[in-house]
């Protein structure tokens, strides 16, 4: 398959859901198109309600469009076979809990057509990389949340697929086992896999997408390059290391004497909640 | 991406993948420890041995009535189990994966739709089966140790009394037949067979009902039904006789096509009697049991096909 083939192209997807009593129609995908190509991370951010979710429904083949096209590697979602080529992990995802982590991911391979070493082999390569091994044979329903979400993202991997739709990957995970996602879809992104997400956590979309869409109400309200979208263009960022007083007194003297550019704030740059939560449970381990 | 010979042919895809659904939700439901029913089957079945039925009999025909009792309480306890087991666990096992979202996970997979329902069903038949057979087993050894200890009495009995030596084969021969014979096999086959008519059933009901209790009470009502649809069927064409029309006809035709008449499987009784499974009839019951589990599947793919999820 060329590279010019996208890994997603949604074409004008419009989906009606039927309200039960009234028979009226409840317009959930209005007119959307995606494009996506191989290797790229692409972010749908959107409120709850907004559509997300049923546009990678209708991605997968798991609703059927009112009117559009899906399709994934040049394949029509609605048959079988472009599910040969894509993982996805659900939001809030709960697997089989009789099953161990081994099991589970064993399950999903054999669904692919996959047995016998191999089989194993991609299990252990899994459990390794989602850092599950040690839980390897812990029935899931014993599962953390940031557990259930990894050995979901695992499940999703196990036939290498060149596409993984992720749904809310760290909605409800601790800002530990959200960094642990994170960390993994950069992996996947370095291997030039290509990842679909949908997320209202815009922060993370932030950190791991170069591509963003947003979503409002069904309808594709602004979409690009992540750079393009957020960059002021007509503001520059300079921080600087061990700067003195001097210095910036200099800086600001410079500005002035310029005549045309003008400093709109300086300070200390803030680390984020985040980072600091992170920084203070590694120093404490 | 993996190779398309490193993934499968598109021919034997189709079973292997019903194959991995089967086995697995036979080990789901495994786990839920269903097969603590076999310990209480156990105690029926040896129980029976001992249930004090009232005597109308002679010493010379003693014995038979314990026989029919261990037949009686074994295909009784056998076809409670196997008609709840495989209703119950039908209606389970579909709304617990959408309600988990373990459904998206599985269509997510190259997994076609009716493979996802096959695979669900035989899981449970598989269940059924082996269950039955370990039933079976159980029931048989019991049975057939309770016969031989009944025969030697009786026989004693007969030498006592001087009886002509083909009185007593024809005497042994009649004991023989209320013990384990093929047809008591026919009769625990016709078990597991009309378990997975409702088996079927259920999932059928399952792909459009919105709760396990819905699908659990439509089911069991169809089996009632379906022991008295016969007789409601005869009656009202019997009623409808002087001006029985084209339409009446074509009723019953539509019930008897949709609704199982499980009064066909009344053979499990007469076998209890001692009675032959005729091979025949044998055969009709496996060929109405393979109609109506193709038809409920069919129909279930159907209704499952254009679902959303």
């Amino acid at each position: 398959m060329g590279e010019t083939t996208p890994a997603v192209e949604i074409r004008n997807l419009v989906k009606d859901f039927r309200t039960s009593f009234r028979k009226k129609l409840l317009r959930a995908v209005d007119d959307v198109s995606i494009t996506i190509m191989p290797g790229e991370v692409y972010g749908l951010i959107g409120p709850n309600g907004s559509g997300k979710s049923t546009t990678m429904k209708a991605l997968l083949g798991l609703v059927a469009p009112t009117s559009g096209q899906c399709a994934i590697f040049g394949k029509d979602s609605l048959k079988v076979d472009s599910r040969n080529d894509v993982g996805f992990l659900p939001e809030n995802p709960y697997f089989y809990k009789h099953l161990s982590g081994n099991e589970t991911l064993r399950f999903y391979g054999k669904l692919c057509g996959l047995g016998g070493s191999a089989l194993q082999e991609r299990v252990e390569e899994l459990l390794e990389m989602v850092d599950l091994t040690g839980a390897r044979d812990r029935r899931v329903g014993g599962y953390s949340k940031g557990m259930l979400q990894r050995i979901g993202l695992a499940q999703a991997l196990i036939q290498k697929p060149r596409l993984v739709i992720l749904d809310e990957p760290t909605a409800g995970v601790d800002p530990v086992g959200s960094r642990q996602i994170r960390d993994l879809i950069l992996k996947l992104s370095e291997q030039g896999i290509t990842v679909f997400l949908c997320s209202h956590l815009l922060e993370q979309v932030q950190e791991v997408c170069n591509q963003v869409g947003i979503i409002f109400q069904g309808r594709m309200v602004k979409e690009g390059r992540l750079e393009d979208l957020i960059a002021i263009e007509d503001q520059t960022e300079i921080v600087l290391q061990d700067a003195d007083e001097r210095l910036i007194e200099g800086i600001h003297g410079m500005v002035e004497r310029d005549g045309r550019a003008s400093v709109v704030r300086t300070g200390k740059p803030r680390t984020t909640l985040e980072r600091l939560f992170l920084r203070e449970i590694s120093e404490e381990e | 991406m993996m190779d398309h010979s490193d993934t499968m042919s598109v021919k034997d895809s189709h079973v292997r993948r019903v194959l991995v659904i089967a086995t697995h939700a036979f080990t789901q439901l495994v786990r839920m420890k269903v097969f603590y029913f076999l310990a209480i089957f156990a105690v029926i079945a040896i129980g029976s041995n001992f249930f004090n039925l009232p005597q109308h009999e002679g010493p010379e025909s003693a014995g038979t009535e314990v026989l029919r009792s261990i037949k009686s309480w074994s295909l009784g306890a056998m076809t409670l189990f196997s008609v709840v087991i495989s209703i119950v666990a039908t209606a389970l096992l579909l709304p617990k994966d959408v309600e988990d979202r373990t459904l998206y996970t599985i269509l997510a997979k190259p997994v076609p739709r009716i493979d996802y329902l096959a695979g669900k069903l035989l899981g449970v038949m598989m269940l059924v089966f082996v269950s039955l057979l370990l039933m079976d087993v159980l029931m048989t050894a019991v049975l057939h140790i309770r016969t031989s200890m009944v025969l030697d009495q009786r026989v004693a009995y007969a030498t006592e009394l001087g009886w002509p030596q083909e009185a007593i084969d024809s005497m042994a021969a009649e004991v023989n037949a209320m013990g384990s014979t093929w047809s008591l096999q026919g009769a625990v086959l016709a078990v597991f067979l009309r378990a997975s008519i409702m088996a079927s059933l259920a999932l059928l009901v399952s792909t459009f009902s919105t709760s396990t209790l819905f699908t659990a009470t439509v089911s069991f009502l169809i089996y009632f039904i379906g022991h008295f649809q016969a007789d409601a069927r005869d009656a009202y064409l019997h009623v409808g006789e002087v001006g029985q029309g084209l339409v009446a006809k074509l009723v019953t035709l539509l019930v008897t096509l949709v609704l199982p008449d499980f009064q066909l499987f009344n053979v499990i009784d007469a076998v209890i009697e001692g009675q032959v499974i005729p091979l025949v009839t044998m055969g009709k019951l496996v060929l109405v049991a393979l109609y109506y589990a193709l038809f409920f599947t069919i129909a279930s793919w159907f209704v499952f096909s254009d679902k959303e999820f």
